[in-house]
């Protein structure tokens, strides 16, 4: 549903902060778009629901091509972001207002849209909340609150941009809930994110980016396997593993054993993670 | 601006129900009769008209005194400034300073006024929740050619909604910066506008990045500044055309008299 072709993007600065990138995305997947700081993540999937346009190359939207104009507004209602700082996304004086922004935006009758930001409430566990100040709700539930914002449109395609790096460990493990459970039913989730260890249990596609360009895409299992580059057999991974302190046997020589034994170790490794950030 | 429009009490009463069109014209038809009373008598009965308001509204007294309280030294500073300036028969006299008796009267009467309008206000900021005030605003600004000048009623409205939530928002972050500044050391004690300067570039960086990402989010939420619908939508009742029936007669009334 999504097609990136040879996509490059240059930001008048002078940064080419794309460079050649192609990809494309089926409905229902999970993807994780993965990478350091600064190596144009954000700038690749605001090129989904064009809010940026491709310098060169293409982006096409359930065929939409995002260069032509009057599509854009479709485009933006089938494909919703979630963005980094919870309060600067937030339009209305109470939560039901906020929520009720896009359905406004798109011009719905009245009752369809308090059908449309009860539901998305709902989904997202707020609705008792629906007549509270923005003031008085935590980052997670601003940040849930956005997710509602962008549910109410009804997009097939969810992206979000690195939406748990303002939170405490607590709300960031209910907006992963939240986020698997919208996967669950059937939305397509495009996932940024710096931390590898919170998306890798849950992904279906890991693409990771290096300096505007991809630098690997395939399965979480086979992303593990790249990271330890070149190693031919999984045992001498296994190993390898253990020997940088995961806690994993290595004597795993099926392939399926090995994916679970590192998948324990990551959501361990994950654990550790959210303790130590507790503490 | 917050506090303003933090103010609204929810309740089922006669005065909640009317339409904030309807409100709104009648604050500002009040707003300009008050302003124009000049007697005791004429004052008394807007504060009449008021308490009757009040009662029927439902909102408690302790609502009207907090939108009081942060005027307070504006009323006081009015109406000082009327006892002690106005010309006529002194009171008593030290040195130069002399209140006198039309100082008095007139103070009382200016300051009653602003005080009378802030209460008006206060009732329909306490009856009408903020987006009912700007979506009735954006009703009655449909009418006129904004596109004239780049705008549609749509933006102003919303521009209304975000001041509510932004204003304090950035009067947050002007503190964290203050206090991150102070944390490293900044001395305000001896001089309290040392480093006004770099407590204004931050913000300022802060701001815009606000208004950057804020701009993003609506545009990918399909923010067009043209025609949109609102979860509340309006309607005039047979109630709200009889009260501005009832704000024409007013007005008729006070118009023949020049005093009051
Ligand atoms: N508005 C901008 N103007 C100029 N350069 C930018 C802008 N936004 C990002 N960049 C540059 O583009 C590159 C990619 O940025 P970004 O997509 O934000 O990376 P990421 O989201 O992976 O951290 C960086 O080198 C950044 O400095
Ligand atoms: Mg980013």
């Amino acid at each position: 549903m999504i097609h990136i072709n040879n996509l490059s993007y240059r930001y008048t600065g002078g940064t080419l902060a794309l460079d050649s990138v192609n990809m494309s995305i089926n409905k229902g997947e999970f993807v994780a778009l993965i990478g350091k700081n600064g190596c144009g993540k954000t700038t690749l999937v605001r090129h989904l629901n064009a809010l940026l346009i491709p310098t060169d190359g293409s982006v096409s939207v359930f065929g939409m091509d995002t260069k032509d104009t009057p599509k854009v507004w479709n485009i933006r209602q089938a494909v919703g972001m979630v963005f980094q700082n919870p309060q600067n996304q937030f339009v209305g004086t109470t939560l039901e207002e906020d929520v009720a922004f896009g359905p406004e935006n798109l011009a719905l009758p009245q009752n369809e849209i308090r059908k449309r930001v009860d539901m998305a409430l709902r989904e997202v566990g707020l609705l008792e909340y629906k007549t509270r100040a923005p003031k008085t709700l935590s980052g997670g539930q601003m940040q849930r609150a956005a997710i509602a914002g962008v549910l109410a449109m009804e997009p097939e395609c969810i992206v979000f941009d690195e939406v748990t790096s303002m939170l405490d460990p607590e709300s960031r493990k209910m907006i992963l809930d939240t986020i698997r459970q919208l996967h669950h039913n059937g939305k397509t989730i495009i996932y940024v994110t710096q931390r590898i260890g919170e998306i890798l249990p849950f992904a279906g596609r890991i693409i990771s980016m290096d300096n505007g360009r991809i630098e690997f895409m395939g399965t979480p299992r086979e992303y593990l396997a790249s990271v330890k580059s070149h190693v031919p057999a999984i045992t001498s991974l296994m190993r390898k593993l253990k020997a940088k302190g995961f806690d994993v046997r290595d004597d795993v020589f099926a392939v399926d054993d090995a994916f679970l034994e590192i998948t324990k170790a990551c959501m361990k490794g994950y654990e550790e993670e959210r303790n130590t950030d507790n503490g | 601006m917050d506090e303003l429009f933090r103010s609204y009490i929810p309740n089922s009463s006669p005065l909640h129900r009317l339409d904030p069109r309807t409100k709104l014209v009648s604050l500002m038809v009040i707003s300009i009769l008050v302003l124009q009373a000049f007697t005791f008598t004429g004052l008394g009965l807007f504060a009449a008209f008021f308490v009757l308001l009040a009662y029927l509204s439902g909102v408690g007294t302790g609502a009207f005194l907090r939108s009081i309280r942060p005027m307070l030294m504006f009323f006081a500073f009015i109406f000082l400034m009327h006892l002690f300036l106005t010309e006529g028969e002194p009171i008593f006299r030290i040195g130069l300073v002399h209140p006198t008796f039309e100082g008095l009267v007139l103070g009382t009467v200016i300051t009653t006024r602003f005080v009378l309008l802030i209460l008006f206000a206060s009732l329909l900021t306490a009856t009408t929740r903020p987006s009912m005030i700007t979506n009735g605003i954006e009703r009655m600004l449909r009418h006129i050619p904004l596109n004239r000048i780049g705008l549609s009623s749509f933006d102003i409205a919303t521009m209304m909604s975000l001041a509510i939530y932004f204003v304090p928002v950035l009067m947050d972050n002007a503190h964290q910066v203050r206090y991150a500044q102070i944390s490293r050391g900044l001395d305000i004690r001896h001089n309290m506008f040392r480093g006004v300067s770099t407590t204004i570039t931050p913000m300022i960086r802060g701001s815009l990045h606000t208004a950057d990402d804020l701009a993003t989010a609506m545009e990918s939420r399909c923010y067009q500044g043209k025609y949109r619908t609102s979860l509340f939508e309006l309607r005039m009742r047979t109630v709200d055309w009889c009260v501005l029936c009832g704000i024409s007669c007013v007005v008729f009334l006070f118009s023949g008299y020049a005093n009051y």
